[in-house]
Parts: structure tokens; C-alpha cells; sequence
């Protein structure tokens, strides 16, 4: 049997029924907000987690001097300085161990027509011995010839790119002639991965190839190190430290594998997360108002209702119940439409914004649309505390006099 | 008897055991921007078990402030005020609530009945606050068809009554916890003649059940149902 302060709680809801679901809508809005806004940004780090454990055993050496190969510039400029050098090169060989595939790679970005349609990708000078050892060829066959060239399957798709397609690298404004390679075969999309080859959007050639172009031999941009097995992997990247870093103060690589590529990567997602979820706070700040107001209007049309309550022997935390019971039923009805809702459009914004569903449904993610609900709960009664404490220490003979 | 001689305690005729209500130079006193105003002074009066007293005066006599005081809605500020032998002054605000609860029943001039509750629940509605659930022992409906209520009346909401079936609701429910004393403030105040006097017949077959009744009115020929009368006049009792 039902309290009998909750019930006129209901009563009074339903008596001014508009009211009320005018205030809760701002608590839907609320609760929507910061559901769907948690949910993206836990779907986008459950995606990149996903998508960087493919490539986890992978070490990724950059110099630690200024890089080479800037988007747009002339990497032979500055590769005379930079890169990673031949010998240590040959030290991260020595230090990597038997088992271990070390490749070493260039890479630039740049632009490229394919007949009149221009756009623009990354190049990545590789050895085609190297590249099958960590890329997958979805159609064709690998490099053999110098001008032979692989595409990522993004950028296949997005050019409608086909076996035997011939690309111009290079600005189509430049007066000189433009070389052009020829496409021998389509990766298979990787997605993002933690070993820093963007492999999807990029056109893969030799080694000859890229240097016969860019220049820069031997200052290559990046050093992958694929551990055979992933529990030495520190161990591998302490022996390369080690052995190349011979000063600590000014070490000349930076080794990073995936845990710290991951824990970067998070971290920035995760500060983006809170920044949206703050900005769906807000919206729960501005419903909590209304909330306010429509408890304060409730507790002054009752004053000489509160007095005949009090007057005829209702204890004060009675009627403090009575109206948190309201503030909560409002709660309950905004909360539970927000978290319907939640679903509906959290549902829709992450498909929209990742392209995926495929994590909505796992606890770290779906735990927003119960969280925001219970939050929203929480946001009216607290937005109920004062009016109900205000009800409560009425005055019985000043509110039964009240007209 | 005395008048206006409020050292004097004012006793009901021929009842000498301990009051159920005294009131020993009580005074309340309301501060005002324009000044102190005395709405009681220096009262002093007793009421046994079993009486049926009237409080009559004119307008701002003091007659709902002694009734305010009665239903320990208010506090004296000088004085004591005792009833059912506890010192109202001395007891905390929960107490008070308690006493209120089952030891006083008020019944109020515009009925006072709560709105969102149905002629049932308005009377059920003290019980809950005694025993802390819905009645179930059926004595809700009991007293509401001690005052001419049936089942199909109960249901319906205070709107939808008259003022007199409002007024035996609101009877009903200042007696459902079987309170020791009625205080009744002007309860055929915004009723027709004839069912003014319906109501003080229902008073009165009350007292003769052994109710305290208490009743504010100005109406002479309503203050005669009362067995005794006690009339004030600003903020003393000029007659007893």
C-alpha cells in the first residue's frame, strides 16, 4: 500500500500536469546530453583501444630531432639533420634480436591527381620485402617494379582507385614534369593502428622509389621494431634505448609501443569526454532551475493546504517528504523519458559520428544512459531540498490564513 | 464571579478534579512594526473533561488567538498553558505535533479538508499519520458514517460536497484518532441556519459521549447548545 504523501505527491503532479512535463523536459534534455554525450566519447575510446591493439607488439621509432618530411615541404631540405641515421639504424638491428623485424620506413605527404580529380595522402617509402610483414594486400600483388605502388583501401574507395590506375605525385600546378606510379595492388583497411602507419589513406612505394624522389636516403622517418614475442617487448625497447640513447640528457630516438601511444590517445579522449559531458551538465544546471521554480510555485499555491497539514498534527519532516516526493517524481519522469530517448539518439550520434555500433552496447558504454538518468534524478530532488524545507517550517497559523 | 480579574483562575461550575485544559495568566503578544499588540491578557481559565464551553466575543477579541492557543498552533508568551496535564511550553515542536495529532481534533470555520484526498482519505488521513499505514480496520468509514456519510459520498473530493457535508467530513476527521478535546472554530460560520444547527446537534450528541468541546462562535443562539460560556473582549474574559 502506497505512502500516502507520495500519493498526494502524484495528485499534485497530475493536477497541473503541463507544468510539470514542461519541467522535465529539461531534464530529458539533460539526461539526453550527457548520456549520448558519454556514450560517444566512450564509443570513440573503446574504438581506438580496439583498433591500436592491432599492431601492439610494435615499437615505433622516431627521431627525436626535428622530423623530416613535413606536409608540404621539401623533406630533402632538412633531411641532412634529421631522421634516423643509417648507423643507428644498424645499432636498433643489433639490440632488436633474432626473431624481431625491423623496418625501417619513409614517409611524407603529398598530392596526387588521378586523371583530373586532385587529393591528397600520405607516401611511405617501404622495402617490399617489409611490407607484407605487417600490411595485408586485399587485391593485387606487392611491389616488384620501381614505379609500382600500393593504396590503402580508403583511399581506393574514395578515387575509385583500380589495379593498374597510374597516379601524378606531386603538385598539379608545378610546371616540371610529375612522376607517376602505378597501382599493383589494395591494402586491406586496418583502421587506426598504434604502429603509426596510417596505411589506409596512403600510397606505399619501395624505398628506391621514394628516395629517387624525395631524397633523404638513409634518414628514414620511422623505425618499426615487430616483436616476435609481445612479452619482451619492454624488454626490446629497453636493449634498443640502451643501446642507441647512449646519453641520457640528449637521447637521439624516442621509442614508444603501444601501451604509452594508447594511454596518450585515451587520455586525450578521455579529457574530451569530460569537456562534452561538462557541456551536458550544463543543460541539467539550466533544467535543475525550472525544476526550482516549479517546486517553489508548487509549495506557494499550497500554502493553506501545508497549513492544514501541519495543523492537524502532520510532522514537518512529513511535509518535507511530501514535495521531495514530487521533486522526485519529476525526476522519475524526466530521467526515465532521457534515458528512452538516450538510447534513441545516443544510438543515432554514435552511429553517425564513429560509422560503428559495434561497442554501444557493452557495459562501459550503455552505463551512461542508467547514469544519466540517476543523475538527473538526483538533480531534482536536490533542486527540491529548499522549496520542501521552506513548506516544511511554514508557519500552520500564517499558511492557514494565506488565501 | 469575577470579571476581568485574571488572578482569579475561571473554573467550570461544580468541577473541582484537575482540568483537562488551565490556562494560568496567559498572555500573547504580537510585535508589530506599529507597536506591541496584546491579542491575550493575562488569561487565566480553566476546562474539565466532559465540558462543552463556548468562547464568544466580538471581532478581535482574542477569541482565535485563545484558540490558536488551545490547538497548540502557538505558544504563550508569558503564562502556562497546560493541557491533558503537560506544560505546552516545555514540550518540543515534535511533542507538540503528537499532541495535536491525538489528543486535540480541530475543526475549522472554511472546513479546511485537503483538497487532493477524497471525503475518505481526508478522514483517514490522521490515522495514517498515528499508526504510519492505511487504515485497514474500517474505522475511517466508521466515523464517517457516524456523521451521515455513506461509501459512495466517501469517494468524492471536498469540491464536490456542500458546505455542510464538508463540515461533518471535517468533524469526521478531527475525530478519528478519538481526540480528547474538539476544538471547534466557528463551525457554522459558513454554513445556512438549518444546517448550522445540524451540525451543533452532532456537537452535541458528541459531548454527550463524554467529548471536551470547545466552540468559537459569535452567534448567541449557536453559543446556547454550550453548557457553559466564556466571553472575552480585548484579550481578557469579561464573563465566564
Amino acid at each position: 500500500m502506497r505512502d500516502i504523501f507520495f500519493d498526494l505527491s502524484v495528485r499534485s503532479v497530475k493536477l497541473n500536469f503541463l507544468r510539470s512535463l514542461l519541467a522535465s523536459i529539461g531534464i530529458v534534455i539533460g539526461v539526453v546530453a550527457i548520456s549520448s554525450m558519454g556514450m560517444l566519447g566512450t564509443n570513440m575510446q573503446l574504438q581506438v583501444k580496439d583498433q591500436l591493439s592491432t599492431g601492439a607488439n610494435t615499437l615505433v621509432i622516431t627521431s627525436d630531432a626535428v622530423r623530416i618530411g613535413l606536409p608540404g615541404s621539401n623533406p630533402t631540405a632538412s633531411s641532412s639533420s634529421s631522421g634516423i641515421t643509417k648507423t643507428q639504424l644498424l645499432k636498433i638491428k643489433q639490440s632488436a634480436g633474432t626473431g624481431n623485424t625491423v623496418i625501417p620506413l619513409y614517409r611524407t605527404s603529398t598530392e596526387f591527381t588521378l586523371g583530373s580529380v586532385n587529393g591528397r595522402s600520405s607516401v611511405y617509402g617501404i622495402a617490399p620485402n617489409d611490407v607484407t610483414s605487417f600490411l595485408t594486400i586485399d587485391n593485387g600483388t606487392n611491389l616488384e617494379g620501381v614505379n609500382d605502388a600500393l593504396v590503402g583501401s580508403t583511399i581506393a574507395t574514395n578515387f575509385n582507385l583500380k589495379l593498374g590506375s597510374r597516379i601524378h605525385i606531386g603538385k598539379a600546378n608545378e610546371t616540371e614534369s610529375r612522376p607517376t606510379v602505378r597501382i599493383v595492388g589494395i591494402l586491406k583497411a586496418r583502421g587506426m593502428t598504434s604502429d603509426n602507419v596510417n596505411a589506409d589513406n596512403a600510397i606505399i612505394v619501395s624505398r628506391d622509389w621514394y628516395t629517387a624522389e624525395y631524397g633523404g636516403e638513409d634518414q628514414y622517418n620511422q623505425v618499426n621494431v615487430i616483436v616476435k614475442n609481445i612479452d619482451t617487448l619492454s624488454e626490446v625497447k629497453t636493449a634498443i634505448d640502451a643501446k642507441v640513447n647512449t646519453d641520457p640528457k640528449t637521447p637521439v630516438i624516442r621509442i614508444q609501443d603501444a601501451s604509452s601511444r594508447l594511454s596518450s590517445i585515451t587520455s586525450t579522449l578521455s579529457t574530451m569526454t569530460t569537456f562534452i559531458l561538462a557541456i551536458g551538465g550544463i543543460s541539467l544546471l539550466v533544467a535543475a532551475t525550472s525544476i526550482f521554480n516549479v517546486m517553489m510555485m508548487s509549495v506557494n499555491e499550497r500554502i493553506q493546504e501545508i497549513g492544514i497539514l501541519l495543523s492537524i498534527g502532520t510532522e514537518r519532516g512529513e511535509v518535507r517528504r511530501m514535495f521531495l516526493y514530487e521533486a522526485l517524481i519529476l525526476g522519475i519522469l524526466g530521467g526515465g523519458v532521457g534515458g528512452l530517448c538516450s538510447l534513441v539518439i545516443g544510438y543515432s550520434v554514435v552511429s553517425a559520428m564513429i560509422g560503428t555500433t559495434a561497442y554501444f552496447f557493452l557495459p562501459e558504454s550503455i552505463v551512461y544512459i542508467p547514469g544519466g538518468m540517476i543523475i538527473g534524478m538526483c538533480v531534482c530532488v536536490v533542486s527540491g531540498l529548499y522549496p520542501a524545507w521552506r513548506a516544511s517550517n511554514m508557519d500552520p497559523i500564517d499558511a492557514l490564513r494565506s488565501e | 464571579m469575577a470579571l476581568g480579574k485574571t488572578e482569579e483562575k475561571v473554573g467550570g461550575p461544580g468541577m473541582n478534579e484537575t482540568p483537562l485544559i488551565r490556562l494560568t495568566d496567559v498572555s500573547k503578544v504580537y510585535h508589530l512594526e506599529s507597536g506591541d499588540f496584546t491579542a491575550l491578557n493575562h488569561i487565566s481559565l480553566d476546562i474539565n473533561e466532559g465540558e462543552f464551553v463556548a468562547l464568544m466575543g466580538p471581532s478581535g477579541s482574542g477569541k482565535s488567538t485563545m484558540m490558536n492557543q488551545l490547538g497548540i498552533l502557538d505558544v504563550p508568551t508569558t503564562g502556562e498553558l497546560y493541557i491533558a496535564g503537560k506544560d505546552v511550553a516545555r514540550m518540543t515542536n515534535l511533542e507538540r505535533t503528537h499532541m495535536r495529532r491525538d489528543t486535540l481534533g480541530y475543526v475549522f470555520q472554511k472546513f479546511y479538508l485537503i483538497p487532493l484526498l477524497s471525503a475518505y482519505e481526508n478522514v483517514e488521513y490522521p490515522l495514517i499519520l498515528k499508526y504510519k499505514k492505511r487504515d485497514t480496520t474500517g474505522k475511517a468509514d466508521a466515523v464517517l458514517k457516524s456523521v451521515g456519510f455513506d461509501k459512495a459520498m466517501s469517494a468524492h473530493r471536498p469540491t464536490q460536497l456542500s458546505g455542510g457535508e464538508q463540515q461533518r467530513v471535517a468533524i469526521a476527521r478531527a475525530l478519528v484518532n478519538e481526540p480528547k478535546i474538539l476544538l471547534c472554530d466557528e463551525p457554522t460560520g459558513n454554513l445556512d441556519r438549518k444546517t448550522g444547527f445540524q451540525i451543533m446537534d452532532l456537537l452535541v450528541g458528541l459531548h454527550g459521549e463524554g467529548k471536551t468541546v470547545i466552540l468559537v462562535t459569535h452567534d448567541p443562539k449557536i453559543a446556547e447548545y454550550a453548557k457553559r460560556t466564556v466571553t472575552l473582549e480585548d484579550g481578557r474574559i469579561v464573563e465566564s
